[in-house]
């Protein structure tokens, strides 16, 4: 079908319901939205799944303003692989906003929800399409402000308010600095459209080059989390309403990493010196720091949200290690590296949005975050905890759901620096992959903190002892959602090939063959391995259950061309067969020797305590205070008093221990910043003193200056 | 006779000063025979006379005794001069229907559980203590129901709550995520049954608190009504491992009681065992410390040299714990010359492995990582909470009964009281060493000057009269009051033992260090729960 | 570290040669009173003994060893029979005939729980398993949790405030499980007896199974009750065992 067909009814859909939107009471407005959005979403994955599957391209204009520029659109399998997953994320959302939303009406307009809803996917969309920095830059402007008003939508709570403009300060700085590259890129160019842009590149300078590359990082950084321009994301992630920090995490997020992709890798090719390692590190660092805080934090939202930091840490440095193999001319590596970035990318939205959801609908029942105060929900959210469970085992990157395949894959990528010359860039290599490593323990800390102190133990407060399963319509996107978690993990041979026809234009080469070679459709002479080449593979065991098992299975790293190619697989495919076939023999075997047994139930031994009281069992912080205390370089405290009220000399009341905790990037970055600032101001601020006379001296001396300046250029 | 003068004086001189410091709602008296000086004061004045006798003569706290008679009840606070060696005792009395007293525990912290056990037992209020109730009786005992009032018949099983008792630990540290850590009452392999509740943010202890009394007998309550030679079994029997010393603390009181005066050569033998029990008690701690620091052959080696001093104990004592040795009047057993001198050789020999064993342990770094530093009680909490015995010492406290009020024997003996400063788990272990140590030699200095005489003398009916007797315990000063009746029989029998007064300041040493610390602590402490819960 | 390694070969082999021969080494045990037959003239020995273990069956006495607290009375009483006194230390007897064989006879994990012990007791049962008993040699293991555990080791009279979590250890218990109750105490309350704080024995509240008298019994005596659980040593003598508390539960 002709893509732009569906791309002329999907717009006309969404304003439509815009426009719908408008008109509708509160009390429709949730399933208005739910039917509306996911019919746009269905639409969208129509769409981009046509492009990315078939190659269809699009280009276009949508307008053109005859004296500035042209807004035009241009659709490729990049795009489309990014409209893809935004609308992957958007269908479950809907769905389950019918059922969220229902505890708004009455306090807060619904109608504002809907449009602000429509408008951003429309934004998104645009931005994903576009093809000119003007169409890029006031699409871009407009998902700012409409994030904006989503996460103040319960705009009258200070907290909300807070981050709100803390987010909106920050994306717009992030704004200014992407116009700025984009105006020092246009220079060049002379022309406005990306093409031009990337075509006329090299014409620039090496400095102006560095300089745009570094604007359009912290730019793009700003909205995909990056160290250090990341301080609004928790704060707005925890303050927008649950399916909506769904969709920033799911959705916007991808943004920057898009922005990232597009400008910096494809745009700004030419720019070869270290740039890619910059990219590398910031990831690594912000994937460390993000979980850092992650797995202290006690507010589940807040801690889904420094997990968001941490995945986009771990996509932004699959990212920059392909950059770092472009530049030396690894292509394959830098392909698999992509790969490995943009997988993540995919699953990071598929889990993240399930684990949003759940966060979602564990605050609607219980109304608390705090992992602190939950506890023993599973058995009161049966389902819901599943979800959740297959959501954290994802993002904890364990087999055989979809977290271990990306994370496997961003491992290896980063194990192949041993192809480099540079020191400094293998030892930036082997620095990253250090914390990355130290990420991924961390990472699985986290999740069994946050799965088992909300859904297992006794509830630790009233709010949990209430919970109740959530409504059908809002497990139904979750277990989607969990569905595609699995899929994408245990179909990653299928899933690769796809992602790679988007990065392959990157990378200047497919490697589906180096990654997820056919070795089960090929014959042995085969012309694209040699024999000797395959037959270690098959002496490896590659071809085991050829016969049996259908299609691809193995995800392989070699590098074919070599004499002793290095390999690694793994295959999760063949590893749920394994798995299921394993827990079936032990649950028979387990069944047919207790055949003949009773079964008793005896008590929870507790130490013979009379009652195991809720206030008895580990919190949420104390199982995460080792990691605080281990790395209390990083959180350094500022202030922990104990505060001691007593009754007389020696009897204690009670002890309130206070504890405050700056986040590194804000005690490192934002705050000298501020303080910067304001010594600036204040230092401008002295010079009024009052007189007419100075304020005339000013006057000449500025236009003194400006004379002398002018002289030079 | 000099000697009796010489404490005379130091009594008149005492009282004087306190006739001088107080006002005249006090009456002063001395008995000289017992190092005693009493106050006779009304309760107003109490918290003065307290005030006055810890801050301005530097008094330590010893012993609090609540009676019950027909008319009255009375308290007394028993306080005790290390530096002039006599015991002060203030009475206070109030009508038997009115069972209010000022609280003390503010001006002498050491006071804090003995007034909760108090208020248990007698269902005493007293006034100002901020946390009274759920101490020694647990949440199933109903209200109300004080088991150490005369009233109260003990024979039986007594009816509980019939509904499930609820029980909630008072939490005091407010923060975001804190929880209690709950251990025991039963709890790790071979241990105890007591209960500790450690509040926590995760990784560090903040409060610990202890619950007791899951192993509460009611000692001093089956001992009312019993003759002195039964009650000699119970004061042996409920803490096995200083069985020695609290029955020669028990014997003390009565044969004061009684005005007998025990024979030399019971008395040198009985300082042959209470040392020889004290040395055994120290192996048996140190080898729980190395038990607990995982240092398995250290703890092997220490349990061998254990044994083998059970089985001393067993072949020269008849009994491998020491017990049914003591009798109000003397020992049930004498030892021969070649006894004497084969129990000192082979003491030796185990004393001789226990230096290399001491040696050994000073020169292992992973070992005493895990002690330094750890479990550390300053001195001025120390004196507060009125610590005694090893734990005391190795926080500075150089405090020993046997030096402090010499009963009898200790006065002719050279020995040094170990005294560290740290106040950590190394500095206790230490104090554990040295002090087995000094007790092998006070044990050859007894043998050398062994008299010939009787071991035993027999008592033959019990005056009616109250006294303390006072023993140094291996964990520290124990103090046994008893009165006896006009029949001849106990009717009152107050303990305080070295590990009730010690687990008081045990939350001390275990707040600020990290979980994995807890056991390494409890282990440096040295203490028995039994002997604390009675 | 290796410091300590030879400090342990140099120790040697401590071990007892109970149960394969008799153990001689002496203070291994303080003994215990036997059947007596007393004169008529010194009789009043019998009144000596503070707990009344001494039971008249015609013209003997028999000893309840459940009541002897070892207080060695009658033995330092001069009218106390020099036969009378014996230094064996295998007294543990059955109280249920219960026994755990087969599988678990070389593989016994055994939860001890302080039922308010005077703690003689239980240094007696850690004695067990240090370097001159060695219980694991045999196969006993003391483990820490009572879902793992096959026996319940009680010690102490089982004062008011343990009724409960004795009773939640033996629920937390998998079948098949025994009791083995240790020391005086455990048996009859020893010195403790029935009280408002005490429940005079471990029978009051589980089933026993192996009765361990003794104040404290000597950990070759705790070893002759985990045997004669186990089914590897006979139980004492029926003549021995007191009828009365045979037939407590």
């Amino acid at each position: 079908m002709d893509i732009s067909l569906l791309f002329e009814v999907f717009f006309i859909f969404s304003a439509g319901s815009i426009v719908m939107g408008l008109f509708l009471s509160d009390r429709r407005s949730p399933v208005f939205l739910a039917f509306t959005a996911s019919i746009s979403s269905i639409l969208l994955l129509w769409l981009s799944g046509e492009s990315l599957f078939t190659g269809q391209t699009l280009h276009g204009e949508f307008y053109r303003i005859s004296s500035l520029s042209v807004l035009s659109y241009s659709i490729d399998r990049l795009s489309s692989l990014f409209m893809f997953i935004t609308a992957l994320v958007y269908l479950p959302v809907s769905i389950y906003s019918a059922g969220y939303l229902k505890k708004y009406p009455g306090r807060y307009r619904l109608t504002t929800f809907s449009v602000l809803y429509h408008l951003l996917f429309v934004s998104i969309v645009l931005i994903l399409t576009a093809a000119d920095v003007v169409t890029f830059l006031l699409s871009w402007e407009v998902m700012s402000i409409t994030c904006y008003l989503l996460v103040n939508y319960e705009y009258d709570k200070e907290e909300n308010i807070r981050s709100g403009l803390l987010m909106l300060t920050m994306s717009e700085a992030g704004f200014l600095a992407v116009t700025v590259g984009f105006l020092i890129l246009a220079k060049g160019a002379g022309s406005l459209d990306f093409a031009s842009l990337r075509l006329n590149s090299q014409k620039l300078g090496d400095t102006s080059l560095w300089v745009s590359f570094m604007l359009f990082l912290i730019g793009f950084g700003v909205k995909a989390g990056l160290v250090p321009v990341n301080a609004w994301l928790p704060r707005a992630y925890a303050s927008a309403p649950s399916n909506f920090s769904a969709i920033l995490s799911g959705a916007t997020l991808n943004l920057g990493i898009y922005g990232i992709i597009r400008i910096n890798a494809e745009i700004l090719q030419s720019v070869t010196h270290g740039t890619g390692v910059v990219v590398l590190v910031a990831g690594s660092v912000s994937a460390l720091v993000g979980i850092l805080y992650a797995v202290t934090e006690d507010d589940m939202k807040r801690m889904l949200a420094h997990s968001s930091i941490e995945n986009s840490g771990i996509i932004l440095t699959g990212l920059g290690a392909g950059l770092v193999f472009r530049e030396t001319g690894h292509y394959v590596l830098a392909g698999i590296a992509f790969i490995a970035s943009l997988y993540h990318m995919v699953n990071h939205s598929l889990f993240k949005t399930l684990l949003f959801l759940g966060a979602g609908g564990i605050e609607l029942k219980t109304t608390t975050r705090s992992m602190n105060r939950l506890g023993g929900i599973f058995k009161l959210m049966p389902w819901t905890g599943l979800f959740f469970l297959v959501g954290a085992i994802s993002i904890a990157a364990l087999p055989p759901f979809n977290g271990f395949v990306s994370e496997w894959l961003s491992f290896q990528s980063l194990l192949q620096a041993s192809a480099l010359r540079s020191v400094p860039v293998k030892v930036a290599f082997a620095l990253s992959g250090a914390m990355l490593a130290l990420t991924a323990g961390l990472a699985v800390t986290c999740f069994v903190k946050a799965f088992s102190m909300s859904f297992l133990g006794i509830a630790r407060s009233e709010d949990a002892r209430r919970a109740v399963e959530l409504p059908f319509r809002m497990k139904l996107p979750m277990g989607f959602l969990a569905l595609l978690c699995l899929i994408s993990g245990i179909l990653p041979t299928y899933i690769i090939p796809v992602i790679d026809t988007a990065t392959a234009p990157l990378s200047h080469q497919s490697v589906v063959d180096e990654l997820v070679p056919p070795f089960f459709q090929l014959s042995d002479g085969s012309t694209k391995f040699s024999k000797e080449f395959i037959s270690d593979f098959h002496d490896l065991g590659a071809q085991v259950g050829k016969d049996i098992l259908p299609g691809r299975g193995l995800v392989v790293l070699h590098r074919g061309t070599e004499k002793n190619p290095v390999v690694y697989a793994m295959s999760t495919s063949y590893t749920i067969v394994v798995l299921i076939l394993l827990i079936g023999a032990v649950y028979i075997t387990a069944n047919i020797l207790t055949r003949k047994r009773k079964v008793t139930i005896r008590t929870c031994w507790n130490g013979g305590l009379r009652q195991l009281l809720p206030e008895m069992t580990y919190t949420a912080t104390g199982f995460s205070n080792p990691v605080r205390v281990i790395f209390s370089a990083i959180f350094r405290p500022s202030i922990v008093r104990d505060t001691r009220t007593i009754f007389s000399s020696r009897f204690r009341a009670a002890i309130m221990r206070e504890r405050k905790e700056i986040h590194i990037v804000d005690r490192l970055f934002i705050q000298p910043v501020l303080k910067a600032f304001r010594t600036t101001a204040r230092l401008a601020a002295s010079m009024h003193t009052g007189s007419v006379n100075i304020y005339a001296m000013y006057v000449i001396i500025s236009l003194v200056l400006v004379l002398i300046v002018g002289e030079f250029i | 006779m000099v000697v009796e003068t010489e404490i005379y004086k130091k009594l008149h001189d005492l009282s004087e000063r306190i006739r001088h410091l107080l006002t005249n709602s006090v009456t002063v008296s001395i008995e000289p025979e017992n190092l005693l000086c009493s106050i006779e004061c009304n309760v107003d004045a109490l918290p003065v006379v307290c005030k006055q006798l810890v801050s301005r003569i530097g008094l330590s706290f010893a012993t609090m005794i609540v009676e019950e008679s027909n008319e009255e009840w009375l308290i007394q606070y028993v306080f005790y001069s290390s530096r002039i060696h006599i015991l002060v005792n203030v009475m206070v009395r109030q009508e038997i229907d009115n069972p209010s007293f000022p609280s003390m525990s503010s001006i002498v912290h050491a006071l804090d559980w003995q007034e909760r056990e108090a208020e248990d037992l007698f269902g005493i209020v007293f006034e100002g203590h901020p946390v009274l109730g759920d101490f020694v009786l647990h949440e199933e005992w109903p209200e109300g129901v004080n088991p150490m009032r005369r009233t109260f018949r003990p024979e039986m099983p007594y009816p509980h709550k019939e509904t499930r008792p609820e029980w909630q630990p008072r939490r005091i540290l407010q923060e975001p995520g804190a929880f209690m850590m709950p251990i025991g009452p039963i709890f790790s392999g071979i241990s105890e049954s007591a209960h500790f509740l450690l509040e926590t943010v995760g990784e560090d202890v903040v409060r610990s608190i202890p619950r007791f009394f899951y192993k509460y007998r009611g000692v001093e309550k089956i001992a009312e009504g019993k003759h002195p030679m039964e009650v000699v079994l119970l004061a042996e029997r409920f803490a096995g491992t200083s069985a020695f010393a609290h029955s020669l603390a028990f014997c003390h009181a009565v044969e004061s009681i009684a005005g007998v005066e025990v024979p030399e050569r019971a008395v040198q033998i009985r300082i042959l065992f209470a040392e020889f029990e004290r040395f055994r008690h120290h192996i048996s701690c140190i080898e729980a410390i190395c038990n607990s620091t995982g240092l398995a052959v250290a703890a092997s080696q220490a349990a061998i040299l254990e044994e083998e001093a059970l089985r001393l104990s067993c072949e020269f004592a008849g009994h491998r714990y020491l017990f049914g040795l003591n009798i109000p009047g003397g020992l049930s057993k004498d030892l021969s010359k070649e006894d004497c001198t084969g129990l000192l050789k082979r003491t030796d020999n185990i004393l001789k492995r226990l230096d290399r064993l001491y040696k050994m342990l000073q020169y292992s770094s992973s070992f005493l990582d895990r002690l330094e530093e750890v479990g550390i009680i300053c001195t001025e909490d120390a004196i507060d909470y009125g610590l005694v015995g090893p734990v005391a010492r190795a926080s500075g406290v150089c405090n020993d009964i046997r030096k402090a009020l010499p009963y009898k024997g200790y006065e002719n003996v050279e020995f040094s009281v170990p005294c560290e400063t740290e106040g950590d788990g190394y500095a206790r272990l230490r104090v554990f060493f040295q002090e087995a140590f000094q007790s092998v030699m006070i044990m050859s200095q007894t043998i050398e000057r062994l008299s010939d005489e009787p071991i035993y003398i027999p008592i033959k009916d019990y005056p009616e009269g109250s006294a303390i007797g006072w023993v140094e315990a291996p964990a520290g000063a124990a103090f046994h009051y008893v009165r006896i009746d006009s029949r001849g029989r106990v009717i009152r029998y107050r303990l305080t033992t070295p590990s009730f007064t010690n687990w008081h300041g045990f939350h001390l040493a275990a707040e600020g260090f990290a979980f994995q610390d807890f056991p390494i602590i409890l282990a440096t402490f040295g203490l028995s729960i039994a002997e604390s819960d009675r | 570290m290796s410091k300590w390694v030879l400090k342990g070969l140099e120790t040697g082999v401590k071990t007892t040669v109970y149960p394969e021969k008799t153990e001689t080494a002496s203070g291994v045990t303080q003994g215990r009173p036997e059947r007596l037959e007393l004169l008529k003239d010194k009789r009043s020995v019998v009144n000596i003994c503070p707990t009344g273990a001494f039971k008249i069956n015609k013209n003997i006495y028999e000893i309840d060893l459940t009541r002897c607290i070892h207080c060695l009375r009658c033995l330092r009483s001069p009218e106390f029979p020099p036969a009378g006194w014996t230094g064996d230390y295998e007294w543990a007897f059955s109280v249920s005939e219960k026994t755990m064989k087969g599988p678990f006879s070389h593989c016994l994990h055994i939860r001890v729980v302080d039922g308010g012990a005077c703690r003689a007791c239980l240094c007696e049962i850690s004695q067990t398993g240090a370097p001159y008993y060695n219980i694991h040699r045999l196969g006993f293991f003391i483990t820490p949790t009572p879902r793992a555990a096959d026996v319940l080791m009680v010690a102490g009279p089982v004062t008011d405030h343990m009724r409960f979590p004795l009773k939640e250890a033996y629920e937390a218990m998998p079948e098949p499980r025994a009791v083995v109750a240790v020391g005086t105490c455990a048996l009859s309350g020893g010195i403790f007896g029935r009280s408002f704080a005490s429940s005079g024995g471990v029978s009051e509240i589980l089933p026993v199974d192996i009765a361990i008298p003794g104040c404290p019994p000597p950990p070759l005596a705790i070893i002759h009750g985990l045997l004669i659980l186990t089914g590897r040593r006979p139980s004492l003598s029926v003549i021995d065992k007191p009828e009365s508390r045979r037939k407590d539960k």
